[in-house]
């Protein structure tokens, strides 16, 4: 039964057909699947089954990407309550637009693709500051602080991704804190994450899901 | 020859004496008149002076018409734009922020009335008269589908075009599309040479080709049937369109493809098939990291790729601030080097 649910719900989102996706998950539900089950057998494996296929060069577009968060993020919000006991979650993540770019789709994909995989993600918005990304990623306990940046100036620029670095050593939280970059610069030079400190970049907000999974294993322990 | 002729010819289907190179330079027009970008772009007269200046110092085939991209959303009612110092200027406040002002969203009878085109055409005034004729004035528009992200965000735009509801989806493109249509005869009338038709939302990097098909392609149609082809060139914006060339050319006609610097060329040119011209584009954001030889051999790959057989141009897309002066100097010799036609080398008839 999961299987087929699994395999429509990923046709709907490859449809971009939002509708569908929902009503699949609320006929699950109402069929009888725990949420427990829907999350973990249909919501996050789809995630995981686009970044698969990405690596397997089955092209998909940014619009099946932003359908597939923004799904993912309404099912989590919708069924995580509904969980008999919390699920465990897997790392926190700050996420935000560089000072002074004001694109926020691309960190909205991470998001909601993010919440899917069990991430605590707090969304700091557009224009973000480098020393609000620290604060906030001092605050809340989080080890990925996660910087989109949509323009070669906003990506290269001294008050983005630099600054947090630069922040991070003087507060000798590089051990315990990663830095994410992604947008448009990053991936027409997939060098570029080197020249502004970070320690990995993402092509796009699948892509982030696993690149974090990844970067969270070198964090030191809190 | 000079580059109206250069391009001429290549529009007649013959070989000129070397491939025409178009070059983006804008925002590195206000560095050229030591100036702020505010400043800068406050001024038709600047940007006109700046981009006659740098033109003769690079030795490219384009003038800009052309001050960035935000100025559709000004001339749509945005009344914040906010100016970097480093990079280009963007839309500070979004013109749409809830179903009620799509209702209320008035586009301009005739655009070339409204304030902020008036500076515009202060500048495409001075570039025909100093280079007229001799060197292509560019204008730029972007399309219906790609303007709505400007006025409202772009998550905001996906959300409604692809949840809808649809009627509202099709009210904001009539009205965009009616913006795009008499922004292109604005700008015929002021005087530019070409135009490029901007359309990144609608590329391949973020429809899939059914989609694009249902959903962008109809408008693409309706703005090339109300305004003709003659001079538009479709322009990638910042998304692959390889895929998408047969299906525009078939259903629009238009003459020339300007590509992203992640198409392949020689799939766009076999597409074509010598009935639309094609600009092939570098990857203008590795000049701030390539060394001198890595651009050298760059733009050799390029020519390789779109320069045989004719009906090709050499092209940048953003062209960032942070590239140094002398790599654009490398990059341009090495396209007017690669890009040369033997003497009297013709075309096979087709």
């Amino acid at each position: 039964m999961k299987q087929s649910i699994f395999n429509r719900y990923y046709e709907a989102l490859l449809d971009t057909d939002r509708d569908q996706a929902i009503a699949l998950l609320s006929g699950a539900l109402d069929n009888g699947a725990t949420p427990e089950e829907i999350v973990f057998e249909v919501v996050t494996p789809a995630i995981e089954r686009m970044s698969r296929d990405l690596t397997k060069d089955l092209a998909t577009t940014l619009s099946q990407h932003f359908i597939a968060a923004q799904i993912s993020e309404e099912a989590i919000e919708m069924l995580l309550p509904l969980f008999s006991v919390a699920p465990e979650i897997r790392g926190s993540v700050v996420i935000g637009t560089s000072a002074g770019d004001f694109h926020g789709l691309g960190k909205k994909i991470v998001r909601g693709c993010l919440r899917a995989k069990m991430f605590t993600v707090v969304d700091l918005g557009v224009n973000v500051p480098a020393e609000r990304f620290v604060d906030q990623a001092v605050t809340l306990g989080a080890s990925i602080i996660a910087i989109s940046a949509m323009m070669v100036h906003t990506a290269l620029g001294a008050d983005g991704a630099l600054k947090v670095r630069q922040l991070l050593q003087q507060r000798g939280l590089e051990s315990r804190i990663k830095i994410l970059v992604g947008g448009a610069p990053f991936r027409f030079d997939q060098n570029l994450y080197r020249s502004v400190a970070a320690d990995a970049w993402a092509e796009n907000g699948i892509e982030a899901t696993r690149v974090i999974t990844e970067l969270i294993k070198e964090v030191a322990p809190q | 020859m000079n580059s109206m002729e250069r391009i001429g010819l290549l529009m007649e289907g013959k070989l000129p004496d070397r491939v025409p190179v178009i070059c983006n330079l804008l925002e590195q027009g206000a560095a050229e008149l030591g100036m702020s970008l505010e400043e800068y772009y406050s001024r038709g007269e600047h940007v006109a002076e700046a981009q006659l200046r740098m033109q003769r110092k690079y030795g490219y085939d384009n003038l800009w018409g052309f001050f960035y991209v935000a100025r559709d959303a000004e001339m749509l009612g945005c009344r914040k734009i906010i100016f970097a110092k480093d990079g280009p200027p963007n839309v500070g406040a979004m013109t749409i922020r809830s179903p009620a002002d799509i209702e209320a969203l008035t586009v301009p009878e005739d655009v070339g009335a409204t304030e902020p085109f008036q500076e515009l055409r202060n500048c495409i005034r001075i570039l025909k008269a100093e280079q007229g004729g001799r060197c292509p004035v560019l204008g730029s528009v972007v399309a219906s589908f790609s303007l709505p992200p400007m006025l409202m965000g772009m998550d905001k735009w996906l959300q409604l075009l692809l949840t809808g509801p649809r009627s509202l989806c099709r009210e904001l493109l009539e009205k965009c599309s009616d913006f795009c249509i008499r922004h292109i005869r604005a700008l015929r009338q002021a005087g530019v040479d070409m135009i490029a038709y901007s359309n990144p939302v609608a590329s391949a990097t973020f429809l899939t080709l059914p989609q694009f098909r249902e959903l962008a392609l109809p408008w693409i149609r309706r703005e090339f049937e109300a305004v003709g082809t003659e001079g538009m060139v479709y322009f990638n914006g910042g998304g692959v369109i390889t895929s998408q060339i047969g299906l525009i050319r078939e259903q629009t006609g238009v003459g020339a493809f300007y590509l992203n610097p992640l198409d392949d060329i020689v799939e766009a040119k076999r597409i074509v098939d010598g009935k639309a011209l094609v600009a092939g584009v570098i990857n203008d954001i590795k000049l701030i990291s390539w060394d001198n030889a890595a651009i050298e051999k760059d733009v050799a790959r390029i020519m390789a790729a779109g320069a045989p057989g004719g009906g090709f141009l050499f092209g940048t897309l953003v062209m960032p601030l942070q590239i140094p002066e002398e790599k654009i100097k490398v990059m341009l010799e090495a396209a007017f080097r690669h890009g040369r036609y033997p003497n009297n080398a013709t075309l096979p008839a087709r």
